[in-house]
């Protein structure tokens, strides 16, 4: 548990540093770092803060927000689309992140799967009858691997200043403890799942026995993943209304992989040839004055890379008239390169018509004519 | 011809903090669409008053009622800019400089141009033109609202929240800053009083004032057509960067370079002569595919490491960053060499953290490189951030744009243009994509639809002018010029100059390894010399190592008084050997002079043609005058201004200035005005105004009856500035000439960076319009009296206009003339045998200020003043 809150003075005003929402997430932030899901729903993610705190988690590969008004997730949602640099470096992990129009009493198929759904803050929010439908919507249907629900706890409404009933005017109730918990339990019960409480938001010292500001429970499925036939016959028609996607660029798409890898394989010819050019400069014209001789240092440090990766004879780059020749097999001896493509046939394949290569394929060709 | 003349000097001045009376403070007095657009506005008896007054955008009524009058208004117009703008620009900074020089009425003060302001010669043209007009419902307005609270609250979030509790009355179409609402439809009553309740339970009275119809002309609806538009950019998925929108999926990698070329779309909506338009143009943006580390690293094995840093710095600093965090961009201003990412920095609330584990928690960054310098980037003034500067770490940030050095890097160059350079059929499709995609997205047409507005499904179409082609002059003989390529090298060759000057005492100065080079020189030069009538002796040939304490002593010792012009071949377009030549010879010892690098010379094939070109460009260093064109003026005396912007070494600012001596627009003085950081650049351009008309008096033997004044390298947003400081010092300057002396006085502003572009329809097919095609109507703006000229020929690409904005004029010189003085002034640059982009003062003065800005660094003795030493 995050032990770095400190409690506010005393003194019938309460203070939370950090706040509290932001407790809340932290909460699932440490709660996301300890079970790694791959799928993750945040239902009713209003502004998407906590989804956009979520994209950094290199984790998670599905990153869903529901939300019962449009315009508000609208309003930051682009907050969530990819950043220039994730087109720049496209990163190992693939990750889309989907908003949806709905509401969490109906149920959709694009919501199955999961490994997390979090309903923070929400379920104080819901009608009597949408609550009702509740349950059934998340833990039966759902039925995504860890649940974590968070609401409000009204024991320690008379701790905050000018909270006379509830803690914001659309709330429809808010509960304590026991109410909380015997809901809680019973929904466990009923969809075999485990449930543990905790919360964020300590009640300062002399009134421990208020419980937390804002009461959690985390809920864990009891029985394994549904299998895909079982998630075949539940599905129903989708209900959602789809109001935002993005699908991050990643290696595991073969476009971004090829592109990142051609980018990688010239940039890594180009510095082999610049060194054999200048190597060949700085030998025949040792005597010049020029500032040739300063960047032969280069070579020295560059052989002794290459002896270090038990680069053979064959594998020397050499020019021949106005080409210099880099033999693919060296290219793809640098760890860059080499981590991109994992074996020379994908790099030979990923390439094909991309370089200019030698006719026997061996090679690729630089051209020495740019040269100043 | 050295590797120097190449390079671009970028006249991007630097960014104006406090802006202009923008938006809410402009007078808009312009004719909605569908109104006669020359129809004659009322006009106020005092025409022009540095404080625009206001007419619309009155945001903040309440602060307005007590507001004494004058300058405190002004402060009251940024408000409502910011604030609106905030509205989509709050992710990166409300921007509070108004780039379209809105509200800056210069035609009303013109007299002979209020009914008219066009042209008339030349041969019509069918264009075609990068515009989409605007179309709204009829009787379409906006309707700006003030939201006031009892009692107040502060937060901006908060008076949303309270005010959108109520969107059943407001509507789901809407933009509010936190107090300036903006609607689509009017509410029932004039003021609407709603209740709702805090978090806390307290209950707040919101007042829904209305204080504006805007129609869909003023500046303020113009501004909100802008956010509007952005947003719908942001709906279509495109990635902001910097003012402009790219789409990342058709991104273009060139990994020679290690360049990433993103294809992008600048726009802007703006109220031209009779319509309100989106001006949309094709944009790249070239951004690294390495981070500032991996570029840092690179740079290091490149270079020795006692220069290291400094070149570093050089390299970098003004350089715009990305982060792989968050979607701002950052100017690099510094690097902190001793700085590293395990230092600790403040937070908002108190703590104390270290970049490392920060970028960590919040973002999941890992920094690997623990001992990297970290950059330092000065935030310009902004509302809501932190002072102090912002500390970036070189391993999460992305470099964007081009280095002087790519820029000077020809195959670099070379490989960019082949994916920017798009020929004009090709452009004008991608720039109707961007109408398709608006088109095409339900999202979008939903947006619009709620907001009543659409844009117009085609490209606007136009006639434009063909002026008459120039006949070149040249010793009694007249040419004509193939105005398909606006080039007359091959017509003149072999002509004599009008005025050669001879070379009977010069030095040439040469290494060891490029006596040959230096020797086959000589030698052409007497094959073309003789047919442009220049008498040419043997060049004092002295070789020299390849060292600049070399060529210094060399001309320490071997220039006489006689020395006509210093010749240097360089063997490397290394900066600081041409730099100390350059300094020495135009201060300490002026004498014109010409370096060239031994490769240009080395190339058998093109030998004779830049032999020719050498000659030429020596000539007009001495003094001598290649050709000239037809200038019915008589007694006017044509000025031409740029700036050169030094962003590295100590921030100075150089204003070239040329100005013509003689009927034939042969023979120019030159000035330069060197402004330290604080200094107004107008003092040195008044001292330089009244040397030139002394300097005019002496040739002529009288002062000129009328002044034209060229201004090239004015900013965005600079228009208000020219216009209440710089003309009004100019008339000052011609006024204290003497009690008699009443010359008429032009200013004519000379842009370049533009978005619009035209095309020539021909048939099915768009080309460029051919040079000399001007444009004066539809695409101009109403309050100014200004056209554009397609001057040039490109072989590549397509052509760009210039704009040419009169903004003062008491010629009475008809709009006509003044269009075709410019294009004759196009033609008489001496380094290019053709027509060129700008009036050649513009280019002379660009040449002069950059030559002045790059090497000398201070202003060139006035011995050379009358001579084209700079080219």
């Amino acid at each position: 548990m995050d032990k770095n809150f400190e409690e506010g003075q005393f003194q019938g005003t309460i203070k939370f540093t950090p706040p509290l929402s932001k407790q809340r997430y932290q909460f699932i932030k440490d709660l996301v770092a300890k079970y790694s899901p791959k799928k993750v729903a945040d239902l009713g993610c209003a502004d998407c803060k906590l989804l956009w705190m979520l994209k950094f988690c290199s984790c998670i590969e599905v990153l869903v927000g529901l939300d019962i008004s449009a315009s508000i997730m609208k309003e930051k949602m682009h907050m969530l689309s990819p950043l220039p640099v994730d087109y720049l470096q496209p990163t190992e992990r693939s990750l889309s992140v989907t908003l949806y129009h709905g509401s969490v009493a109906h149920k959709d198929p694009c919501m199955l799967g999961f490994d997390l759904v979090t309903c923070i803050e929400l379920i104080e929010h819901l009608e009597e009858s949408e609550l009702k439908k509740f349950p059934e919507v998340i833990f039966g249907f759902m039925a995504p691997s860890i649940v974590v629900i968070s609401t409000p706890n009204v024991e320690f409404n008379t701790l905050l200043p000018g909270v006379t009933s509830f803690r914001h005017p659309d709330h429809k109730f808010e509960w304590n403890r026991v109410q909380f918990q015997s809901w809680a339990l019973e929904t466990a019960r009923r969809y075999d799942y485990s449930v543990e409480f905790t919360g964020v938001g300590h009640s300062p010292r002399g009134v421990e026995n208020i419980g937390f500001c804002t009461q959690i429970g985390v809920f864990l499925r009891k029985y394994p993943q549904t299998s895909g036939f079982a998630l075949s016959e539940k599905s129903s028609e989708t209900v959602y209304k789809t109001v935002f996607k993005a699908v991050y660029p990643s290696l595991k798409d073969e476009k971004y992989l090829q592109n990142t890898l051609v980018g990688e394989v010239v940039f890594t010819a180009q510095i082999i040839k610049q060194s054999l050019l200048n190597h060949l400069m700085s030998e025949s014209e040792e005597h010049n004055d020029n500032t040739t001789a300063r960047k032969a240092q280069l070579q020295p440090c560059f052989s002794n890379d290459m002896r270090k990766l038990g680069v053979e004879k064959s594998m020397e780059p050499f020019v021949k008239g106005k080409v210099v020749y880099v033999p693919l097999k060296t290219i793809f001896s640098f760890p860059k390169v080499n981590q991109l493509c994992g074996t020379f046939e994908k790099l030979c394949k990923l390439i094909a018509g991309k370089v200019k290569l030698s006719s026997d394929g061996y090679a690729l060709m630089l051209s020495t004519e740019h040269e100043d | 011809m050295t590797g120097r003349a190449r390079a671009r000097a970028r006249g991007r001045p630097p960014a104006q903090g406090t802006a202009l009376p923008a938006v809410g403070a402009a007078a808009a007095q312009k004719a909605l669409p569908g109104q006669l657009p020359r129809q004659k506005q009322p006009q106020q008896p005092c025409a022009r008053s540095p404080v625009p007054e206001e007419t619309a955008g009155r945001g903040r009524q309440r602060q307005t009622q007590n507001v004494p009058q004058g300058q405190e208004r002004k402060p009251e117009g940024l408000q409502i800019s910011a604030g609106l703008q905030e509205l989509s620009l709050s992710d990166r900074g409300g921007r509070r400089r108004d780039f379209h020089d809105l509200g800056v009425n210069t035609r009303q003060t013109i007299e002979h141009v209020q009914d008219s302001k066009t042209g008339t010669s030349g041969s019509v043209i069918k264009l075609v033109a990068n515009y989409f007009r605007v179309m709204s419902r009829p009787q379409w307005a906006l309707y700006q609202y003030h939201v006031g609270y009892n009692p107040e609250m502060e937060a901006r979030r908060l008076r949303s929240a309270l005010l959108f509790q109520h969107e059943k009355l407001i509507g789901k179409t809407h933009a509010f800053d936190g107090s300036i609402l903006f609607l689509p439809r009017k509410l029932d009553n004039k003021v609407t009083e709603v209740f709702s309740r805090t978090r806390n339970g307290e209950d707040v009275k919101i007042t829904i004032t209305l204080t504006n119809e805007l129609p869909p002309s003023s500046p303020t609806c113009l501004q909100f057509y802008n956010i509007i538009f952005r947003r719908i950019l942001k709906m279509l998925n495109l990635q902001q960067i910097g003012r402009n929108y790219y789409n990342p999926d058709d991104s273009i990698t060139i990994p020679n370079h290690r360049l990433v070329v993103w294809p992008g779309f600048t726009s802007s909506i703006l109220q031209y002569e009779e319509n309100i338009m989106l001006c949309a143009d094709i944009n790249y943006k070239v951004l690294r595919s390495e981070t500032v580390l991996d570029f840092m690293y690179n740079l290091y094995y490149q270079v020795e490491e006692a220069r290291y840093r400094d070149i570093c710095a050089k390299e970098l600093i003004g350089l715009i960053v990305l982060t792989k965090y968050n979607n701002k961009t950052y100017r690099i201003d510094d690097i902190d060499w001793g700085g590293n990412p395990r230092h600790t920095f403040r937070k908002a609330d108190g703590s104390e953290i270290s970049f490392v584990d920060y970028y960590k928690r919040h973002y999941n960054q890992d920094i690997t490189d623990l001992n990297q310098p970290v950059l330092v980037s000065q935030p310009k003034r902004r509302a809501n951030s932190l002072p102090g500067p912002v500390i970036l770490i070189p391993e999460l940030c992305f470099l964007t744009g081009l280095t002087e050095k790519m820029r000077n890097d020809f195959n670099m160059m070379k490989d960019l243009s082949i994916h920017t350079r798009l020929p004009p059929e090709q452009r004008q499709r991608e720039i109707r994509k961007l109408r398709d995609y608006i088109q095409n997205d339900e999202n979008v047409q939903k947006e619009l639809q709620d907001w009543g507005l659409n844009f117009d499904s085609h490209l606007l179409s136009f006639p434009g002018r063909v002026v008459q082609g120039e006949k070149i002059l040249q010793s009694g003989n007249v040419f004509d010029y193939n105005p398909q390529f606006a080039d007359w090298s091959k017509e003149t060759r072999g002509t004599p100059l009008i005025c050669p000057k001879p070379l009977d005492n010069w030095l040439l100065i040469y290494t060891r390894r490029n006596y040959d080079i230096a020797n086959t020189l000589v030698q052409n030069l007497f094959k073309v010399t003789p047919s442009m009538g220049i008498k040419m002796k043997k060049a004092t040939m002295i070789e020299v190592d390849d060292r600049t304490e070399a060529y210094q002593r060399a001309l320490q010792q071997s220039i006489t008084p006689d020395t006509n012009i210093v010749f240097c071949v360089l063997s490397s377009s290394r900066k600081d050997k041409y730099d100390a030549i350059k300094k020495y010879l135009c201060t300490d010892c002026p004498i014109p002079s010409q370096c060239v690098l031994a490769r240009t010379l080395s190339k058998p094939q093109t030998a004779m043609a830049v032999a020719t070109k050498i000659a030429l460009q020596m000539n007009c260093k001495m003094g001598g005058e290649l050709w000239t064109v037809e200038i019915p003026l008589k007694q006017v005396m044509i000025v031409g201004i740029d700036c050169y912007h030094d962003t590295f070494a100590g921030k100075q600012s150089i204003a070239g200035f040329v100005a013509s001596m003689n009927q034939t627009m042969t023979r120019w003085f030159s000035r330069c005005a060197v402004q330290t950081r604080g200094q107004e650049l107008v003092d040195g351009l008044k001292a330089c105004l009244q040397t030139a008309l002394r300097e005019w008096f002496k040739w002529n033997k009288c002062l000129p009856s009328r002044v034209i004044v060229y201004r090239d390298g004015v900013g965005d947003g600079q228009l208000n500035t020219l216009v209440s400081y710089e003309v009004p010092q100019f008339l000052d300057c011609l006024r204290s000439v003497g009690r008699d002396y009443n010359p008429r006085l032009t200013v004519v502003v000379v842009k370049k960076r533009l978005n619009a572009r035209f095309f020539a329809q021909c048939g099915e097919t768009f080309k460029n319009p051919p040079p000399g095609t001007v444009v004066d109507v539809q695409v101009t703006r109403p309050e100014w009296y200004d056209f554009f000229i397609v001057s040039q020929a490109v072989r590549n690409g397509c052509v760009s206009p210039t704009h040419y904005n009169v903004i003062y004029d008491t010629s009475k010189l008809q709009p006509d003339h003044i269009q075709r003085l410019t294009y004759k002034l196009c033609h008489m640059y001496y380094n290019w045998p053709g027509v060129i982009r700008v009036p050649a003062p513009c280019q002379y003065a660009h040449k002069l200020a950059f030559l002045v800005g790059q090497s000398i660094h201070k202003e060139p003795n006035l011995q050379l003043s009358d001579r084209l030493y700079y080219l």
